[in-house]
């Protein structure tokens, strides 16, 4: 069952600062059917005397990442807001290997004595390590 | 906005200049010298650095070809086969793995790499002895073809 990793969204904004009127008419149009479309991400809105529009969107893994909504329009905010319900929480940086394993030997893994005789390491009664 | 004459445009400051700074040093902060903290010199070195880059990612994969080769050849040389035999008697047996694989196999998994060793070393024998023997004995057994089609 899929489970999305965006915990919530918190937009701040200012109700008199003129680069939030993106992010006032986002409020008032469309911030319910987006919610409504994404059931399970909690979405607060404070407005705030903060310095810029931010949407704050927090991650299952803790990762918390925030974006300026300054001076963008409502449908570009629910783009973004969509972009970022799509997302995991890990970092967007160069994955350098496309697969990863926990346990990469099931046979053991190679030394330099696994294709020697067993004669050079077995300490027994008579046989001795040469 | 349109200014035309100099009274007019010097108006203007430039705010942003530590951080249109800060965007080329810190690609250069891992070099040695005057280059990680003067801006001229390492906007040099840092252009240089990505060109370099583009290139070399044509050579990485002939380098980890290269690497691949050699580890094959050591696990091989330790089942007392060849690479050249190795990997001509694995094509001929219809194993297409390719070296990348095979040398990840005789790190992590070397009973299946001596398995493999064995299987090469065996169509080599049916191969000299198809050569040699001239018709007269059957085909041997792994080097009959599978036709997937």
């Amino acid at each position: 069952r899929y489970v999305r990793q965006l915990q919530r969204l918190q937009l701040l904004f200012s109700p008199t600062a003129a680069d939030a009127r993106g992010a006032r008419q986002f409020v008032e149009e469309a911030a319910l059917d987006f919610a409504r479309r994404h059931p399970d991400v909690v979405l607060y809105i404070s407005p705030c005397s903060g310095p810029a529009p931010l949407l704050l969107a927090e991650y299952l893994n803790g990762t918390v990442r925030e974006e300026l909504i300054a001076s963008k329009t409502s449908e570009e905010i629910t783009q973004l807001a969509t972009k970022l319900a799509g997302q995991s929480g890990l970092d967007i940086i160069r994955i350098r290997k496309p697969f990863h394993t926990d346990n990469p030997s099931v046979q053991g893994q190679w030394h330099p004595f696994t294709n020697k005789p067993s004669v050079l390491t077995v300490q027994g009664p008579r046989l001795q390590p040469q | 906005m349109v200014l035309l004459s100099a009274p007019r445009w010097l108006r203007s400051r430039l705010t942003d200049r530590f951080w249109r700074v800060q965007e080329v040093l810190k690609y250069a902060r891992h070099f040695r010298g005057r280059k990680n903290r003067c801006y001229t010199l390492a906007i040099r070195s840092v252009r240089r650095a990505f060109v370099k880059s583009t290139k070399a990612r044509r050579e990485k994969k002939r380098f980890l070809r290269a690497l691949w080769i050699t580890r094959i050849e050591a696990a091989s040389l330790e089942h007392g086969l060849k690479y050249p035999a190795f990997i001509s008697n694995l094509l001929k047996s219809q194993v297409e793995l390719n070296r990348k694989m095979i040398a990840d196999l005789a790190i992590y998994e070397p009973k299946t790499f001596k398995s493999l060793a064995a299987l090469a070393q065996r169509r080599r024998q049916e191969g000299f002895l198809a050569a040699l023997g001239d018709g007269k004995e059957p085909e041997g057994i792994f080097s009959r073809i599978v036709h997937h089609y």
